[in-house]
């Protein structure tokens, strides 16, 4: 998919744009800055800023920073201070007295730090060179993109190449009530923090959130589907995250699905589908997220959709439109901002640098949030198995850490590595365990390689 | 060689099976006890080895010029020796008795949590008087820290948090007489002989531990290093760092003479412990030895938490006043009002009185034990390993020289250690971690040197408000594009420079590096996402050409 026409562009020619970038989240800046870089006149289209996402709700920054790792983060270095102080005791440390938390005070920082992202992200499209425009993008043709803008109306750009990277949002599964259970989104903006709070999901959201509210102080209640969260890790890794959850007081309801959301003068009645009963004052669904994609008018102008309205893209980013590109979360590739920060960059790469460059997925690390964190790079064990063409080796240490000796906190960490042993290649490396993502992107390099 | 080419099924599933269930997992737990308590995965090649008893039929006969390591029954008590049950010591004999067969004896003495000419400890010092409690004592101080960032989160407390010191040591000392315990487990397990005592060297086959003979092979002396001192007027009231790790009380204000990597710790912990800390240095700067911007940054970062530093300044004498307050003078000035004085000013190796000048083992002006490549002293049968030989005085590398040695001398391959890209930190607060080359070494070495620097404030301090900056720093060879250097200093830089250190020692490329995807968000993620050189050193041109400002991100 390679036009040579295309290569080196150093500006529109006929068209009112080089590029025109749709969503200004991790993969639509990071797109929009190195397309101008390669000397491409670009413009990129956003919705005005809030930390709940709507149709018409938005943010420069996107899902990473106004509503998903960066807020995640905060909450997770908030509610982590608990589980400190009660391991400083045995350190010779003494809290007389009360320690009372302020949410408002942590909700406050989180969203001035938000807003300040924010801003940062838009000067960096300014310094760029980059035109901003807000409103809600969607496609006319494949050289035009039409903006409604907030004040109601609507202008028409053409580019000689689109970028679509407007990301993903938090769906509700469909179940009696739904409309009671909040997203990740108001999670991260509750005006109240919940003294009782269920959780249906089994996921990396799910879990963090299970995390981050108990260490406030709520009871939590986490539903899922199989037996184990985290589909798809490393099965040993699930299991010690589920202990580790529960053994920090989160009560786990595994193969468990809620049926029923009603409304009482208590809180909200959870019926689940082994017919038991629960009153809670949040219900968060942490169930999946969906590729925004809906409101671009992608149909008529022939970008082909999957079944659940993500981009198909070729191994360059490119939709089944030539000129039409799309990276990020709407691709639903490996939904990770660095990745989507990677498939941005070689798009612009091969459609501005001359330089065609596919995104390398291989060996991508990722993190979990919870309490302790969990990371992983490469091949879970069982993937090591079916994949493998010679014997497997693998390798666990399973210990409590230091600073347990002395608080007396009885969980372990875990720290694992998968090894072909024909090759003596690390196939995969996990751990679970305090500062295991930190630890981790060192290991990657070495994985790759 | 891999566990699977020893074990006699062919079926690749079945042995997929028995190589999760035999290779790994036996062996490790042998050795969880002993990995409990050192933070570093042992070598996983070794214990690949491990399943089966030692497999060797007869002793294997080196090739080399060392000489057979194990001896005939009957001719000497032991294959070996060892005087000194610290890191070195301890590795030595267990891998030569249970990977080669070696029979095996280590004397050490009595335990005590501070080091004298007769009492040690099994685990030596690093258990007892070094990396394991100078560790907990940095978790215990680093709270104060925390409970300040905590406000930023939202966190009050009713009274401010207290300290009690007396509770920390309590604890820090059980903790360390289980260790002991684990330790001599271990030997035991391994099939190594203790010998409680001190031990002395009375010709190149034959130790005397307080006064009874044992002969061997091969002597392996592995006795460590212990804190030294100027002899200046005061020196008795001064405390080392054996004594630091166990005071009766918490210093109210106390006077850290010393640049090192000791020193700046324990400014740490009694800071963070609400001490008033000054520190003494001789030089302009402290940490002499590591990057010039690092020993900038981790000053500044230490400052600002309320470290007082003085700087060229040299210590004269000690004097104690009737309020048993204590006076310390320099060069520059004298201050007073201390309740404690510690000297960090070095270490040095143990090696007064253990028989080595009368059997010729060669020693430098230091003490420290000369050997060659493969550890071997000047005396054909006695070896030395670890702090007592002066060569990177770290644990993970004692551990190496012990390994090697076992391997060398009874394992029939003559094995060097490895001192390329050994990674280290100093666990001051902020703690720093480092790999390889320094800009000023690598300048030295390679002429061009492309250097990317990332120097900003974390996500963390946004929030707390607190100063906390962190720097991290590559140093790339122009010429390769190999990753020469990694330096950091921040919260988890040892933790990161772990993984950091296999990449360098495996000679990665800053593509390799680029090429990698970061986790988000962390702070590790930044040495896989510096995209343009900070500076670019060209010596053929003798102009630094600067490409970019540093870059702090906020």
């Amino acid at each position: 998919m390679l036009k040579d026409e295309d290569m080196a562009v150093a500006d529109g020619g006929s068209y009112d744009y080089g590029l025109f970038v749709i969503g200004a989240g991790s993969g639509g800046v990071r797109g929009s800055r190195t397309s101008a870089s390669f000397g491409a006149k670009v413009a990129i289209c956003e919705l005005p800023f809030h930390p709940i996402s709507s149709d018409w709700q938005g943010g420069h920054g996107g899902t990473c920073v106004i509503r998903g790792c960066v807020p995640k983060k905060i909450l997770v270095y908030g509610t982590s201070f608990p589980g400190e102080f009660e391991d400083s005791k045995n350190f010779g440390w003494d809290i007389n007295g009360d320690i009372n938390f302020n949410w408002k005070k942590l909700l406050e920082n989180k969203t001035q730090e938000i807003v300040r992202l924010n801003r940062v992200y838009q000067r960096i499209l300014g310094n760029s060179g980059v035109t901003m425009i807000e409103g809600a993008g969607c496609l006319v043709d494949s050289h035009t993109v039409e903006v409604a803008k907030p004040d109601g109306s609507k202008q028409r750009y053409t580019a000689k190449h689109i970028l679509i990277a407007t990301g993903s949002r938090a769906q509700r599964v469909n179940i009696p009530g739904k409309e009671l259970a909040i997203t990740s989104d108001e999670a991260l903006s509750l005006e109240e923090l919940p003294k009782h709070a269920i959780i249906l999901g089994g996921g990396y959201i799910a879990v963090e959130f299970a995390s981050i509210w108990k260490g406030m102080g709520a009871e939590v209640y986490l539903f899922y589907r199989k037996e184990l969260p985290l589909r798809g890790f490393d099965d040993e890794m699930r299991a010690v995250v589920a202990s580790n959850l529960q053994g920090r007081g989160i009560r786990l309801h595994p193969g468990t699905n809620l049926s029923d959301l009603s409304k009482t003068s208590d809180g909200i009645k959870v019926v689940t589908d082994k017919g038991e009963e629960l009153i809670a004052d949040v219900v968060l669904f942490a169930t999946g997220r969906t590729p925004n994609s809906q409101r671009l008018n992608l149909e008529a102008v022939g970008v082909d959709v999957d079944q659940i309205g993500a981009i198909k893209v070729d191994e360059y980013s490119c939709t089944s439109v030539p000129n039409i590109w799309a990276v990020g979360y709407v691709t639903n590739r490996i939904n990770l901002t660095p990745v989507a920060l990677m498939e941005a960059t070689c798009f612009s790469k091969t459609v501005f640098g001359g330089q065609p460059t596919k995104p390398d997925y291989r060996d991508v690390p990722c993190a979990v949030f919870s309490i302790p964190p969990l990371s992983v790079v490469g091949l879970s064990e069982q993937q090591a198995l079916e994949e493998a063409k010679s014997d497997v080796l693998v390798y666990t240490s399973s210990f409590n850490p230091m600073k347990n000796s002395i608080s007396k906190r009885q969980e372990k960490t875990i720290m694992k590595l998968v090894v072909d042993s024909e090759t003596d290649r690390v196939l995969g490396a996990s751990m679970c365990g305090p500062d295991a993502p930190e630890i981790n992107p060192g290991w990657n390099s070495p994985v790759c390689c | 060689m891999a566990t699977t080419a020893t074990l006699p099924f062919s079926c690749t599933s079945t042995l997929q099976t028995l190589t999760r269930t035999f290779s790994p997992r036996l062996p490790l737990r042998l050795h969880r006890l002993h990995r409990r308590r050192f933070h570093h995965l042992p070598s996983l090649a070794a214990l690949t080895r491990l399943p089966h008893p030692p497999l060797l039929v007869g002793r294997p006969i080196s090739a080399s010029a060392s000489p057979n390591g194990a001896s005939s029954e009957g001719e000497y008590d032991y294959d070996l020796f060892t005087i000194g049950a610290g890191s070195g010591g301890v590795r030595a004999s267990r891998f030569a008795s249970t990977l080669y067969g070696a029979r095996a004896a280590i004397c050490e003495m009595p335990f005590a949590t501070v080091a004298s000419d007769d009492l040690g400890g099994v685990g030596g010092t690093c258990v007892l008087r070094g990396c394991v409690p100078k560790k907990l004592l940095v978790y215990g101080s680093k709270y104060s820290h925390e409970f300040e960032e905590s406000h930023g989160f939202g966190w009050t407390y009713e009274t401010d948090p207290k300290h009690d010191w007396s509770t920390l040591i309590a604890n820090k000392n059980t903790e360390l007489q289980r260790l002991v315990g684990i330790y001599k487990n271990i030997l035991n397990n391994s099939g190594v002989t203790l010998i409680e005592g001190r031990g002395k060297i009375v010709d190149p086959h034959t130790v005397s531990v307080d006064g009874k003979l044992y002969t061997a092979k091969n002597i392996l002396i592995a006795v460590g290093g212990r804190p030294s001192m100027p002899n200046i007027p005061g020196i008795e009231h001064v405390i080392d760092s054996d004594a630091a790790l166990d005071l009766p009380s918490k210093p109210e204000k106390i006077a850290i003479v010393g640049g090192g990597y000791i020193a700046l710790e324990f400014a740490g912990i009694f800071n963070g412990l609400k001490s008033e800390v000054h520190v003494f240095i001789r030089q302009k700067k402290v940490l002499r030895g590591f990057d010039e911007e690092v020993r900038d940054f981790i000053a500044e970062q230490m400052s600002l938490r309320g470290i007082t530093f003085h700087t060229e300044q040299s210590p004269q004498a000690i004097s104690k006043s009737n309020d048993g307050l204590l006076s310390l003078k320099t060069n520059k000035e004298t201050i007073g009002g201390f309740t404690h004085v510690m000297f960090a000013t070095g270490r040095r190796p143990n090696t007064k009185n253990l028989g080595l000048e009368e059997i010729g083992v060669k020693m430098d002006n230091n003490g420290a034990i000369v050997v060659d490549e493969y550890s071997r002293t000047s005396v054909d049968s006695v070896w030395a390993v670890g702090d007592v030989t002066d060569r990177v005085n770290l644990t993970p590398v004692a551990l190496m020289e012990g390994g090697a040695f076992a391997k060398t001398v009874f394992g029939g391959e003559s094995t060097k250690p490895d001192y390329r890209a050994v990674p280290s930190a100093v666990f001051s607060q902020p703690p720093i971690g480092q790999v390889g080359l320094t800009e000023e070494q690598a300048i030295e070495e390679y002429g061009d040197v492309d250097v990317y620097i990332s120097n900003f404030r974390p996500l963390r301090a946004t929030l707390s408000g607190l100063p906390d900056r962190v720097l991290m720093k590559l140093i790339v060879c122009a010429s390769t594009n190999k990753v020469v250097g990694v330096h950091m200093c921040g919260d988890d830089a040892p933790e990161i420079i772990q993984g950091i250190a296999i990449a360098v020692k495996a000679g990665l490329t800053k593509q390799d590096f680029d090429a990698t995807i970061g986790i988000h968000p962390t702070s590790a993620e930044e040495f896989v996402t510096m995209r343009n050189a900070t500076r670019k050193v060209r010596s053929t041109t003798d102009e630094v050409e600067s490409k970019d400002k540093v870059v702090t991100q906020n």
